[in-house]
């Protein structure tokens, strides 16, 4: 081992705290602008930040991404703490909590945002309105919702395997269900990846969900959730689906090995299946949800009150969300945009996409998007999805018949929520 | 050891320059530069550790929206939370998986220490060192390794047993499974630490009671009966009280097992501080979430006071 001497331990020491102090030497970090962003999933592009950046050199993005739920734990306690990033991510079914609180955000509409809202769909501008009427969040994409299969194990069952054919086996989802029965009793093997997912395709497809537009509880008397419950058990009790949880690494070893042959799609969903299973290029197509269009998920940029570069943050949504942006992110990732503006555009009216054999993507969701009836997010929307899902799970495995789980979770939101 | 060296304040010096001064009398300014000394940690406690605490037992008596109102609501959180059955059962949980990683962790980690004493054992400072590594390793990581390997369709485990032509056991769904498998998470993190532990403890144990237990004609396994296991009568208390504690704190394993803050299906993962956690950061409801807290307090003190009398029975037995 080498010997410092004294007066040598002294100097190296001196220049370790010298090096430390320069890290933080405000003449280095002075020269760029540090926007952070709070995001979760695929909502914020890396290669796309990389794009900004390089054409705002004074520019620094700095991204932090997490799990859909402890994202917006965590954004609470940032926003209590009044360190928040600059842009939070917002999930469609966290809006309505947020709406309440329109006093720990930015109002965008100071920023420039009352231009912005002719592009966008109405209610999903709306759902970015604080109760106030502040602006609190820009939307990024619409989950319109449609199912994705696989067309090789179509045709090995003896299925039709073009969209139109296949979209006309399920006009509702009692069919879907019974195609379902008959794929299965052919293979044995699961049609659908996790007949949970079957509740939110149903409930989203009403007008309202938990709560009524003056923000009342209806989950026990809104017709729409004893549908999409009566409607979940009912694919669950036919046995269609693999019961693998979304987003678990089973699922994704499944998605590849072909243990499901359904997977009900959202937009934003074409591009998991295309990161997870990238050897299923090919394999995959589109049809139409059953019982019409329905909207899965989406989600909306805010800047907390609290953020230290409002202005650059905002710069930076209105090139991320304009039109021109979002049928880039369409075209590239599958997103579906939020501007209306591109609906009529040919490039999203008829763009194809060769991973889901050249599917008309574009028409399909397009289609999806326009026939969809605004639907309103309440405060704790997220909680009672999660309880539901609960009480759906427990059906699933056995531990509990329909009817029994439909009243603990009835009694668990009572509980929870009021 | 002479008394001049009990005596002084500086052990170093002592013993070639004894002082008349007895141990703990200071000079009026040194007990200064000793308050300055210490005052680190007490400064560091006071802002990390009395004032949350105190702060958690104001906010316990409130009904507190974190973005909204805070209203006072008296013992309301308690008595609700007292007939909260999600709050017993996070209890069971929490003593179940407690129960099946710490015992059988004792028997292997006084397995592991033994094989360790072994004075044949060559090298044997790599073996001491390998046992600490699941140690270091980030809870985070050992949890999703483990959820590979406990994955219902294609874990590792669940492929064994199916090649083997048993059933597949679902670790998630199925409340017994999932508590050995958290044991079993929390248990290849701790036996090394604990095995360290009793090996300290087993080399301070003198070397002439086993010769004279051999002399006497005792076997291998008289000998770890009647002499080793008295000597580390301590020593398990310890590891005992440390793994109670630690076994209270469980939280990243059933997380990442379940991957839910709601512990699973039927909340079967649903342990105490993940029940702390679901209140609070899910559910918003900071007030109730302060007043789990303070339950899980007084469970931790009424087990410390078991433990504190078993010891002293322990220990009254030992002198007699």
């Amino acid at each position: 081992m080498i010997k410092f001497s004294k007066p040598l331990k002294a100097l190296v020491a001196i220049a370790a705290i010298a090096v430390g102090l320069g890290q933080f030497s405000p003449a280095l970090a002075a020269s760029k602008t540090v926007v952070t962003i709070w995001s979760f999933g695929n909502v914020i592009r890396p290669e796309l930040v990389t794009e900004y950046e390089a054409a705002h050199p004074d520019i620094s993005i700095v991204v932090k991404k997490s799990e859909l739920d402890p994202h917006h734990n965590s954004l609470i306690t940032a926003m209590l703490a009044k360190n928040t990033p600059d842009i939070a991510a917002i999930e469609v079914s966290y809006s309505g909590y947020f709406r309440s609180y329109p006093k720990y955000f930015t109002d965008l509409r100071t920023l420039g945002a009352s231009d912005m809202q002719s592009d966008y769909l109405d209610w999903r501008w709306d759902q970015g309105v604080a109760d106030n009427g502040a602006v609190i969040g820009i939307p990024t994409d619409v989950g319109g919702a449609a199912i994705a299969y696989r067309t090789d194990l179509f045709k090995a069952a003896g299925l039709p395997t073009d969209p139109t054919s296949v979209s006309a086996l399920w006009p509702t989802w009692d069919k879907y269900i019974a195609v379902g029965e008959k794929y299965k009793a052919k293979t044995k093997k699961s049609f659908l990846d996790s007949s949970g997912t079957v509740y939110a395709a149903i409930l989203n497809q009403g007008t309202q969900k938990y709560y009524d537009r003056s923000g009342n509880l209806i989950y026990s008397s809104n017709a729409q959730v004893k549908t999409a419950f009566n409607g979940t058990s009912k694919a669950l009790a036919s046995g269609i689906g693999s019961n693998i949880s979304q987003f678990t690494s089973d699922w994704n070893v499944g998605m590849n090995k072909g243990t499901f042959a359904t997977i009900i799609a959202p937009a934003w969903m074409m591009d998991y299946i295309k990161q997870q299973a990238p050897a299923t290029k090919g394999k995959w197509n589109i049809a139409s949800l059953p019982g019409g269009g329905g909207n899965i998920g989406g989600s909306q940029l805010s800047i907390p009150a609290s953020a230290k570069h409002p202005q650059e943050a905002m710069d930076f949504m209105k090139w991320y969300l304009s039109p021109a942006m979002q049928l880039r992110v369409f075209k590239t990732y599958g997103l579906f945009p939020s501007t209306k503006t591109l609906y009529d555009d040919p490039a999203v009216k008829n763009y194809t996409d060769p991973f889901f054999s050249n599917a008309p993507v574009g028409a399909i969701y397009t289609k999806g998007a326009l026939a969809l009836k605004p639907i309103f997010e309440g405060r704790k929307e997220r909680q009672i999805d999660n309880i539901f899902g609960q009480a759906l799970s427990r059906i699933a495995l056995k531990k509990q018949t329909a009817a029994a789980a439909w009243q603990q979770a009835l009694s668990e939101i009572k509980n929870t929520v009021g | 050891m002479s008394n001049t060296t009990l005596r002084s304040p500086n052990p170093w010096r002592a013993s070639s320059k004894p002082q008349a001064r007895k141990l703990g009398q200071l000079k009026k300014h040194e007990s200064r530069w000793a308050f300055l000394f210490i005052s680190p940690f007490f400064l560091m406690f006071l802002v990390f550790g009395l004032a949350p605490v105190l702060f958690s037992t104001y906010i316990a008596f409130f009904s507190w929206d974190p973005l909204g109102d805070t209203k006072f609501i008296g013992i309301d959180n308690f008595t609700y939370l007292v007939n909260d059955s999600r709050f017993w059962q996070a209890t069971g949980n929490t003593f179940s998986i407690w129960a099946f990683s710490t015992f059988p962790q004792m028997i292997l980690a006084l397995f592991l220490a033994s094989v360790l004493r072994n004075p044949k054992l060559r090298a044997p400072i790599f073996w001491r060192t390998l046992l600490l590594i699941p140690n270091i390793t980030s809870v985070l990581a050992v949890a999703i390794v483990f959820g590979q390997l406990f994955g219902r369709d294609f874990g590792m485990i669940n492929v064994v047993l199916g090649f083997m032509g048993f059933q597949h056991i679902d670790f998630v769904s199925n409340p017994l499974a999932g508590h050995i498998a958290i044991a079993t998470m929390i248990t290849w993190r701790w036996v090394g630490y604990n095995a360290l532990i009793f090996l300290a403890a087993m080399i301070a144990i003198p070397n002439e009671l086993y010769e004279s237990a051999e002399l006497d004609g005792a076997s291998r396994w008289q000998q770890f009966r009647y002499v080793t296991l008295p000597g580390l009568r301590n020593t398990i208390t310890f590891v005992i009280i440390v793994g109670t504690i630690g076994g209270l704190q469980v939280f990243a394993e059933p997380l990442t097992l379940s991957g839910n803050f709601n512990g699973g299906d039927s909340r079967q993962f649903s342990t105490l501080t993940l029940f702390l956690f679901e209140q609070m950061f899910v559910e918003q409801k900071y007030g109730y979430a302060a007043a789990i807290g303070i339950a899980i307090t007084f469970i931790v003190l009424i087990i410390s006071l078991i433990n504190f009398l078993l010891t002293r029975r322990i220990a009254s037995e030992g002198s007699k």
